[in-house]
C-alpha cells in the first residue's frame, strides 16, 4: 500500500530558528582604503587585522588604565559552540582578531563561521556558515584568524581555500573565488587584508608539501589581480638555492598563512613565509631554500618580490617565519621588528630588509647561533636517519604565530614567549600529494617548560622586563594608550600588565585557554577590551602539556563599570 | 543508486549493520552508496530515506559528481520522528521529519571533499542517523599550484 506522506516542506536556514535578525547596521559602507590608512585616527574602531597596517596591535584608547584596571569586568560574552561532526573536531578554537566598525563587531570562528555582533551588547546580528569538507587537510586545527571589512563587505578565507565576500549588512555571499587546491593539501586560515582596491590572502599547507603563495583579488568583483609564489621555479631569482636537478622546489613550502603588514609610502607588503618541506629532512632539498622562513617585501600593485631577509636558511627545525613584521619609525629609521620562531628578535631596515640588530628573546636556544647581522651557524639538527635530536626552541618556536605588540608611547615591543623544546627523529619518506610531509617523527617536551610576556627595547634588542609564567604564553598581546599590556594564558586567565614594569595589575579567568588576538574599541565613550578564547588548534605543537584542557569557544568583552 | 558490499566487517561481526545488534546503534559511515543525478537545469538531484527501525539515512553516502547545487528529497519511512541538519554554504539547512513525512532541501557545496549531516533529535546521530555527502572533482585550474603533476597515494 502506498504511503500517504505528510508534507515536511522545504528545509530552512538553521538561523531562522534563532532570534538572530540577520541584519546589521550599514557601518561597513563607509570603510574605505583611506580610512584604513588612517585607522589609528579613529581609535574607537579596530578597522583591520592588526588595528592598523603597521601591525603594532596598539590601541591609543586610555580610559582603561593602570589606575582603574582593577575595576575591569565582563560587559558581555558571545558563545557559539558547534553542531554535528565537523573537520578537526578535537582542534577547533577561536584564533581570530575581531574587527570593530562603529559599534559592530565582525569576527570569524572555526569551521567556516562568520558573525556580526552588536559590540555594545554581544547580541548576534547575523551569521554566515561556509560548509567545510570533513576531510580537508589541516595541519594545525580547525581555525580562522579573522576577517577584513571594506566598502560594505566582509572578506574571509575558508578552510577549503576560498576567499569569499559577504554583504556586511546581511551576511549573504557576494562573490566567491577558489585560491587553493585542497587535493594538494592546501587550505586557508589567514585573515585577509584590504589594500587599495584589493583583498590580499595567503596559503596554508606547509606540512603537506605545497608551494606557498600570496594572492590578490579585486575586492569589488573577486577578479584575480596577482599571485606571488614564495618558492621560485628553476631560472627565477632564488632558484639557485634549491637543487637544480630535483623536484624539491615543487613541494618547497614557504606558505603565507599569517596576514602581512603594509607600508603605504614604500608600497610594500611584508609577508612572513613558512617552513620548507619536508620540515625536518633537509637532505632532499640542499641549499638555503629561498624564500622559506623569510621576511619578504612584495610590491602591492604587481605582486613582485622587492626584497627579502631569510631568518633560518635551510631550516630543519620547522621554524616558520610567518609571524608579523611590526612596522615603526625610530630615530629617523624605517624599521620592522620580527620575533622569529628560532628564538631571535630581528630589527630590520624595512626599505631593504637588511638587519639592523639581532638579539635572543628566549632563554634556551641551542639549535644554532645567530650573530648580530643575522648570520646563522647551525649546531643541533636532525640529519641522521632514525637518530633522535633534542633542540630548543621546539617547532612551535620561541614565539608562535600569535602576535607581539609595539607601543609608540613606551617605545617598547611586547612578545608572548614560549620556552619549550622538542625531539625530532629524521624519517625520510616519499612525497605524495595531500599527505603530511614532515620527514621526521616529532615530540614536543611535556615537562621543563616556561613562558613569559617580555618587553624589549628595539634600540638595543635588550629585555626591559619579563612577566613570568610556568608554561608558555601562546596568545597575541595588545598594548594600549592606558599603559597596559593585555595577554591571555593557556590556563584561561586574561591578564593586564603594567606596560612600564610588567607588574600584573588585573586578571580574569575566562574558563578556557587563550590562543587568539584581543583588540580594543569604544562606543559612546566607553572603552572595551575584546578577547576571543577557547583552547585547541595545534596544541600538540605549542603546548602538549595542556592537550587535555577543555576547548571552549567564548568571546569576552570587558569594560569599566558604568557610572 | 547502487548496492555495495558491506565489507568484511559485517561478516566478521554479525549484527554490526543493524540496531541493537553487535552494539547499541549502528556505526557511522556504512550503508549504501547513492549517486545524485544531474538535471537539465545544471542542478543535481537525489533522494535520501530514513529506513524503518534502522536509524540510518539511505543511501548512507550520497555522491555529487562535482561541486554545485543539490536538490535533495528527504523521506522519513520510519515510525518515529527525526530531522536533518544539512551542510550548505550560507547557513546549515534544517528540516523536521515526522513519521511518514516527505520534504526537500536545496544545498550548495563547493567541494571536493565529504560533509557529514545528521538528525539532532535525541541521540539519533550516535545511533546511526549520520549521513555523508561526498563531492567529487578538483579545484578549478586557476586555483591549482603551478608545478608539474605530483604523485598521489
Amino acid at each position: 500500500m502506498a504511503t500517504d506522506y505528510v508534507d515536511a516542506g522545504h528545509a530552512v536556514d538553521a538561523v531562522s530558528l534563532t532570534k538572530t535578525p540577520q541584519k546589521a547596521p550599514p557601518v561597513a559602507q563607509g570603510v574605505t582604503y583611506e580610512r584604513i590608512l588612517k585607522a589609528r585616527e579613529e581609535p574607537h574602531n579596530w578597522l583591520t587585522y592588526y588595528g592598523a597596517y603597521d601591525g603594532q596591535r596598539y590601541s591609543p584608547l586610555d580610559q582603561i588604565n593602570r589606575q582603574n584596571v582593577r575595576k575591569l569586568a565582563p560587559a558581555w560574552v558571545f558563545q557559539a559552540g558547534s553542531t554535528g561532526l565537523h573537520a578537526g573536531k578535537s582542534t577547533y578554537s577561536f584564533e581570530a582578531s575581531p574587527i570593530v566598525v562603529d559599534g559592530v563587531m565582525f569576527v570569524s570562528g572555526w569551521d567556516g563561521w562568520v558573525w556580526a555582533i552588536d559590540a555594545r551588547t554581544g547580541s548576534e546580528l547575523w551569521q554566515y556558515k561556509h560548509a567545510i569538507p570533513y576531510d580537508v587537510s589541516l595541519c594545525c586545527g580547525n581555525v580562522n584568524r579573522g576577517v577584513a571589512v571594506a566598502d560594505g563587505k566582509v572578506f574571509v578565507a575558508t578552510l577549503n581555500a576560498h576567499i569569499i565576500a559577504l554583504d556586511a549588512e546581511t551576511g549573504k555571499k557576494v562573490w566567491d573565488q577558489t585560491y587553493g587546491d585542497v587535493r594538494a593539501g592546501e587550505s586557508a586560515t589567514v585573515a585577509p587584508l584590504v589594500v587599495k582596491d584589493m583583498v590580499i590572502v595567503g596559503s596554508s599547507g606547509g606540512e603537506f608539501g605545497s608551494r606557498g603563495h600570496a594572492d590578490a583579488f579585486k575586492r569589488e568583483t573577486g577578479e584575480r589581480v596577482w599571485r606571488c609564489y614564495m618558492v621560485p621555479k628553476p631560472g627565477e631569482p632564488g632558484s639557485e638555492t634549491w637543487p637544480s636537478d630535483g623536484e624539491a622546489w615543487q613541494r618547497g613550502g614557504a606558505n603565507c598563512w599569517v596576514t602581512s603588514t603594509f607600508d603605504p609610502e614604500l608600497n610594500l607588503l611584508y609577508f612572513g613565509t613558512g617552513n620548507p618541506c619536508p620540515d625536518f629532512d633537509g637532505g632532499v632539498r640542499e641549499g638555503d631554500n629561498l624564500f622559506t622562513d623569510s621576511g619578504v617585501a612584495v610590491d602591492v600593485d604587481s605582486g613582485e618580490i622587492r626584497a627579502h631577509f631569510q631568518y633560518t636558511p635551510h631550516d630543519v627545525w620547522d621554524y616558520d617565519s610567518t609571524m608579523e613584521h611590526i612596522l615603526f619609525d625610530l630615530d629617523g629609521q624605517k624599521l620592522a621588528a620580527h620575533f622569529d620562531k628560532n628564538g631571535f628578535l630581528y630589527i630590520l631596515d624595512r626599505t631593504n630588509m637588511e638587519p639592523v640588530r639581532v638579539a635572543p628573546f628566549v632563554d634556551r636556544i641551542d639549535w644554532g647561533e645567530v650573530d648580530e647581522k643575522g648570520n646563522v651557524t647551525p649546531l643541533v639538527f636532525p640529519d641522521k636517519e632514525g637518530d633522535p635530536v633534542h633542540f630548543w626552541p621546539g617547532p612551535a618556536g620561541a614565539k608562535e604565530w600569535t602576535h607581539a605588540a609595539y607601543s609608540p608611547k613606551t617605545e617598547l615591543l611586547y612578545a608572548p614567549v614560549q620556552d619549550v623544546g622538542a625531539t625530532a627523529t629524521r624519517r625520510r619518506r616519499d612525497f605524495k600529494e595531500g599527505m603530511p610531509y614532515w620527514g621526521a617523527g616529532v615530540a614536543v617536551d611535556l615537562e621543563d617548560m616556561a613562558g613569559s610576556i617580555s618587553a624589549f627595547d628595539p634600540r638595543t634588542g635588550s629585555e626591559r622586563w619579563r612577566w613570568r609564567n610556568d608554561i608558555p604564553m601562546c596568545a597575541s598581546v595588545l598594548a594600549t594608550g592606558g599603559d597596559l599590556v593585555f595577554a591571555g594564558e593557556p590556563t584561561g586567565e586574561f591578564n593586564a600588565l603594567d606596560a612600564e614594569s610588567g607588574e600584573l595589575l588585573w586578571q580574569f579567568q575566562c574558563g578556557s585557554g587563550h590562543h587568539s588576538s584581543p583588540c580594543s574599541y569604544s562606543i559612546d565613550g566607553r572603552q572595551y577590551i575584546a578577547v576571543p578564547t577557547g583552547w585547541g588548534a595545534w596544541t600538540e605543537g605549542f603546548l602538549p602539556g595542556m592537550l587535555g584542557a577543555g576547548q571552549g569557544s567564548a568571546l569576552f568583552a570587558f569594560a569599566l563599570p558604568e557610572e | 543508486m547502487s548496492e555495495v558490499a558491506q565489507g568484511r566487517a559485517a561478516e566478521e561481526l554479525p549484527g554490526l549493520d543493524r540496531q541493537n545488534g553487535a552494539t547499541l546503534g549502528r556505526i557511522l559511515g556504512r550503508g549504501r552508496v547513492g549517486h545524485a543525478e544531474e538535471g537539465p537545469d545544471g542542478k543535481m538531484h537525489a533522494t535520501v530515506r530514513i529506513l524503518e527501525d534502522q536509524l540510518v539515512y539511505d543511501p548512507g553516502i550520497l555522491v555529487m559528481p562535482h561541486e554545485g547545487t543539490l536538490e535533495l528529497e528527504l523521506i522519513n519511512d520510519d515510525t518515529n520522528t527525526h530531522c536533518a541538519v544539512l551542510p550548505n554554504n550560507g547557513n546549515p539547512q534544517f528540516i523536521w521529519l515526522v513519521n511518514s513525512a516527505r520534504g526537500t532541501a536545496t544545498l550548495t557545496l563547493d567541494g571536493p571533499g565529504y560533509y557529514w549531516y545528521g538528525s539532532r533529535t535525541g541521540n539519533d546521530e550516535g545511533r546511526g542517523l549520520t549521513g555523508a555527502i561526498l563531492v567529487q572533482g578538483d579545484a578549478p585550474p586557476e586555483a591549482r599550484l603551478d608545478r608539474p603533476p605530483q604523485p598521489r597515494p
